[in-house]
C-alpha cells in the first residue's frame, strides 16, 4: 500500500539530517529520508587520472561552475550545476552559492575543523550591543558538543581560551615547529592564542553523515531513504493547517510523488530549506524566513617564507604543523574599526612555495622556487560577517530550476565591518611574521565574495519572540509544533567558527527534543 | 475441414514451425538470426582497446585566437616558461594551441581578458620598438613584461587593465603546461612542479532532461560580476 504515513519526513541527508536519522530512529521513531540527488560510490563514480588524461588538463571545465571557486575539473560533476538549480542575484553584488546534492551532502567533502560557538557567539548581543543573542547558551549546548566531538573524533588540545572552548578530544601532542614557535612569541604583543587546529579525524579517512551517522541508523531498521528525490514543497492539512508532508519529483524521470509524516524535518541546507519554506509559505508569520543571511569572511591572508628554511635547509624541527588564532579582538579591548572578530588559519609547510608569490618568470622564476622550497609560513581569515535584516534571499517567481520549482534571488553584501576586519587582520598578520623573522611574500585584504566559504547560516533565525525569530531553541518553528528546521538556517549569528560542529550539536539537541515530546504525545 | 478446426490448425503451425521443420528435413539448416543476446556480450574478461591522449600524436587547430594574436601567444610561452634543465617548455607542450582551445570555449569576460591582453601587448611594442611582439627579443620582451608582474594570492589576481592578462596567463600557462603529458614524462625533482592527478569523478546518474528544460533556454542570469566597486575578484577562475 503506498502513501503510508511516516512518524518523520526528514528533507536532506548530510551532517544536519544525519544527525536527526540517527537521533530518531535509535528513540524508535520511524523517519523517511529523501535526498535530492543520487548516492555517489567512490568505486564506481571516481577513478585516479593525471590531468592531462582530462579534456582541460584540470582546469574548470569553462562556462561551468563560474560561483564555485574550489571546484577544478576533477571534482566539478559533484556540485550542484549552476545551470541545473540557478538562482539569481545583482550583477553589482554576486554571490557563490556552493551546493552538494550527493547522499550525505557537503558532508562528503567538508574540511574537518571543528569548533565550538563561545559566548561570544551565543551571548553577542550583551557583549557588544549588535543583533540578537541566541536563546541558548554555551552551557545548554555543550553536552551535546561533546557527545558530536566523540563521534567525530576530533582531535585538539586543551589550549582553548574562553573564545575557543576546549571541547571532548583525542589529545593533540605533536610538538610545534620552530617556525611555529617563533610566530606564537611574535604574536604575544597582540594578546594573540596560537593553538593547535581541531579536526574531525572520523573513521577510515572520512568524517561525514555516510559512515558515522546513516549506517547507525539504517541499523535500527527505522529508516527508508529514497535518492534523487526532489522536493517542490511542503504539504499541509487543509484542517488543522499544519505541515503533513511534501510534494516531490523524481529527478531523472520528472514522476510526481508526495508522502506523508507527522512531523516535517528540514536539513536540507541553509538556503534549500528556506527556500523550501518560501515556496510552500509556511512557517513565517515572523515575515523573517529569508533574513540575516551571513557566513564568513574568507580569502584575504599573508604569504610568508621562513628565511632559515630555504637553499634545502628546511627541516621537520624548523617547518610543519598547523595552528588556529581564535578570535583575539573585541574580547578584552574594543576596536574602533569593527565589531567582533576573525581567527586565523596557520601553517607552515615544509612544501613548495607557490610561484605567484614572485613578480619575476622564466629561469630566475625557477631559481626562486628552488631557492625557497620548504620555507612556506601562510595564514587565510576566517571572519564573522554581521547578520543584518537586508542581507536576505527571496523567491524570484519568474526563474524556475530545472524540475519548474522556483529560485533563490540572493541579495547581501559585506560592509565596512567586513572590509575593516580584513585589513585589521592582514596587517597584524604582517605585522607579527615580521616580528618572528619572516619575510612577506604576497597579502591580500579583499575578501572572496560572500557564500565562498559554503559556511551560510541564517535566514531562519532563533530566538524567543516568535515576532523577531523564525524558530525556537529547539529549532522548532514558533509557527507549527510538528516543524523543524535543523540545519545552519536556525542560526542567530554567524561567528569566526566553522558551523558543522555546532549544527550536529543544534541537530542532535533538536531531535532529542522532539523525540521526547512524540514519546510524550506533545506532537 | 471444419473452419473452427481450420484455425487451430493454422494457429498450432504459427506456435510450432521448428518443429514442423526439423520433422520435414533430415539435416536441419542452421537456427534463423533470432535476437542474439547481444546486452550479454561484453564481460568482465573482455579485453579493454588500449588508447593514447592526443597531445604529442595529433595536432589541434587554432579556432579562437587571430593568427596575430597566436604570435603574441606563442612568443608569451616562451618568454614565460622555456624549457629548463629537462623539463619541457609551453612550447613543448603544445600550451599556446591548448590555451586557444580552453579560452575559446571559456565565457566572454575570459576571452576579453586574453584577446584584450594580446592585441595590447603587440601594440605595446610596436610603439616601443616598432616590432611585433612575437619578433622581440628576450631584453625588449622583458622592458614590456617585468613591470606587469605582481605577486598575488589564490583567487585575486591583479585588476589593473593589461596588469591582470599578464599575471593571469602567466598563471595559465604554468597550470597548462605543467599538467601536460609532455611535462608529466619526465620526472619532476627538488622544486620542480608535480603533474596534478588525482581522483577524477564522473557525471554520478546524470540527467539527461536538463539540456531540454526551460531553465536553461532563459538568458543567463549566473553571471560573471562586472567589477564591483568594492574590488572583489571578478575574474571567473
Amino acid at each position: 500500500m503506498t502513501n503510508e504515513t511516516f512518524d518523520v519526513l526528514i528533507i536532506g541527508s548530510g551532517h544536519a539530517g544525519g544527525m536527526a536519522a540517527k537521533v530518531l530512529t535509535e528513540s524508535g521513531v520511524r523517519c523517511l529520508m529523501l535526498n535530492a540527488g543520487p548516492v555517489a560510490d567512490v568505486a564506481r563514480n571516481a577513478q585516479h587520472k593525471p590531468a592531462y588524461e582530462l579534456p582541460y588538463r584540470g582546469f574548470k571545465p569553462p562556462g561551468r561552475l563560474e560561483h564555485v571557486f574550489q571546484a577544478s575539473e576533477f571534482n566539478a560533476n559533484v556540485w550542484v550545476d549552476e545551470q541545473e538549480v540557478p538562482y539569481t542575484f545583482d550583477a553589482a553584488n554576486p554571490y557563490n552559492w556552493v551546493r552538494v546534492r550527493l547522499f550525505g551532502g557537503r558532508s562528503l567533502f567538508w574540511s574537518r575543523q571543528s569548533f565550538r560557538l563561545s559566548d561570544y557567539e551565543f551571548k553577542g548581543k550583551s557583549h557588544d550591543g549588535f543583533g540578537e543573542d541566541w536563546p541558548i547558551s554555551h552551557a545548554d549546548l555543550s553536552p551535546y558538543y561533546s557527545r558530536v566531538e566523540d563521534i567525530f573524533q576530533v582531535s585538539g588540545a586543551m589550549d582553548g581560551p574562553p573564545q575557543m572552548p576546549d571541547g571532548n578530544f583525542i589529545l593533540d601532542e605533536d610538538p610545534w615547529s620552530e617556525s611555529m614557535q617563533r610566530f606564537m612569541a611574535a604574536g604575544k604583543s597582540f594578546n594573540m592564542p596560537v593553538c593547535k587546529q581541531r579536526r574531525a579525524l572520523g573513521r577510515d579517512g572520512l568524517a561525514s553523515s555516510v559512515n558515522l551517522l546513516l549506517p547507525d541508523a539504517e541499523n535500527t531498521g527505522k529508516l527508508t531513504s529514497i535518492a534523487n528525490a526532489v522536493v517542490r514543497e511542503l504539504t499541509v492539512d487543509k484542517n488543522t493547517g499544519q505541515p503533513n508532508g511534501c510534494h516531490f519529483v523524481d529527478r531523472l524521470s520528472r514522476r510526481e510523488m508526495r508522502v506523508k509524516a507527522r512531523v516535517v524535518v528540514l536539513a536540507a541546507g541553509t538556503l534549500e530549506s528556506t527556500r523550501l519554506l518560501l515556496n510552500s509559505k509556511v512557517g513565517n508569520s515572523s515575515g523573517l524566513v529569508g533574513r540575516y543571511l551571513m557566513d564568513q569572511i574568507y580569502g584575504a591572508g599573508v604569504t610568508c617564507s621562513v628565511p632559515e628554511a630555504r637553499n634545502g635547509k628546511a627541516t621537520k624541527e624548523l617547518m610543519g604543523g598547523g595552528a588556529i588564532v581564535p578570535r583575539f579582538r573585541n574580547i578584552t579591548t574594543k576596536s574602533d574599526a569593527f565589531l567582533r572578530g576573525y581567527a586565523l588559519n596557520v601553517t607552515s609547510s615544509i612544501g613548495p612555495v607557490h610561484p605567484r608569490n614572485f613578480a619575476t618568470y622564466g629561469a630566475e622564476l625557477q631559481q626562486k622556487l628552488q631557492e625557497y622550497h620548504g620555507s612556506s609560513f601562510y595564514m587565510t581569515i576566517m571572519g564573522e560577517v554581521l547578520g543584518r535584516y537586508e542581507n536576505h534571499v527571496r523567491i524570484n517567481k519568474d526563474k524556475v530550476d530545472a524540475w519548474d520549482i522556483p529560485v533563490l534571488h540572493v541579495e547581501t553584501k559585506y560592509t565596512e565591518n567586513e572590509y575593516n576586519m580584513a585589513k585589521d587582520a592582514v596587517e597584524v598578520g604582517s605585522t607579527v611574521a615580521e616580528a618572528a623573522g619572516f619575510e612577506v611574500l604576497s597579502k591580500n585584504i579583499v575578501p572572496n565574495p560572500p557564500g565562498y566559504s559554503i559556511h551560510e547560516v541564517g535566514t531562519c533565525r532563533m530566538g524567543d519572540d516568535p515576532k523577531r525569530s523564525v524558530l525556537n531553541k529547539w529549532c522548532q518553528s514558533h509557527d507549527h509544533k510538528n516543524l523543524f528546521v535543523v540545519d545552519g538556517a536556525s542560526f542567530t549569528s554567524a561567528g569566526w567558527q566553522n558551523p558543522t560542529m555546532t549544527i550536529l550539536a543544534l541537530s542532535m539537541r533538536a531531535s532529542e527534543y522532539l523525540a521526547g515530546e512524540m514519546s510524550k504525545q506533545n506532537i | 475441414m471444419l473452419r473452427r478446426d481450420f484455425v487451430r490448425a493454422v494457429v498450432s503451425i504459427g506456435f510450432a514451425p521448428r518443429l514442423l521443420l526439423s520433422q520435414q528435413t533430415a539435416n536441419p539448416a542452421p537456427p534463423p538470426p533470432a535476437p542474439v543476446p547481444w546486452t550479454l556480450g561484453l564481460n568482465s574478461k573482455t579485453p579493454l582497446p588500449h588508447t593514447e591522449v592526443v597531445d604529442g600524436i595529433t595536432e589541434t587547430e587554432r579556432r579562437f585566437f587571430t593568427p596575430v594574436q597566436m604570435a603574441v601567444l606563442v612568443r608569451l610561452c616562451d618568454l614565460l616558461l622555456p624549457p629548463i634543465g629537462d623539463k619541457p617548455g609551453a612550447l613543448q607542450a603544445e600550451t599556446p594551441l591548448f590555451l586557444d582551445f580552453l579560452i575559446g570555449s571559456s565565457p566572454a569576460s575570459r576571452k576579453k581578458v586574453y584577446s584584450g591582453g594580446l592585441n595590447w601587448l603587440d601594440s605595446e611594442s610596436q610603439k616601443r620598438y616598432k616590432r611585433p611582439f612575437a619578433k622581440l627579443d628576450t631584453m625588449q620582451a622583458d622592458g614590456i613584461l617585468k613591470p606587469l608582474l605582481r605577486t598575488w594570492m589564490s583567487d585575486h589576481p591583479p585588476t589593473e587593465p593589461h596588469v591582470d592578462f599578464i599575471n593571469i596567463a602567466h598563471d595559465d600557462i604554468r597550470t597548462a603546461t605543467v599538467n601536460s603529458k609532455a611535462w608529466s614524462d619526465v620526472s619532476s625533482a627538488g622544486a620542480q612542479a608535480s603533474t596534478a592527478a588525482g581522483l577524477y569523478w564522473s557525471p554520478i546518474e546524470p540527467d539527461i532532461h536538463a539540456g531540454n528544460s526551460d531553465c536553461t533556454r532563459m538568458p543567463a542570469h549566473v553571471i560573471a560580476a562586472p567589477k564591483a566597486t568594492h574590488s572583489i575578484p571578478a575574474y571567473p577562475r
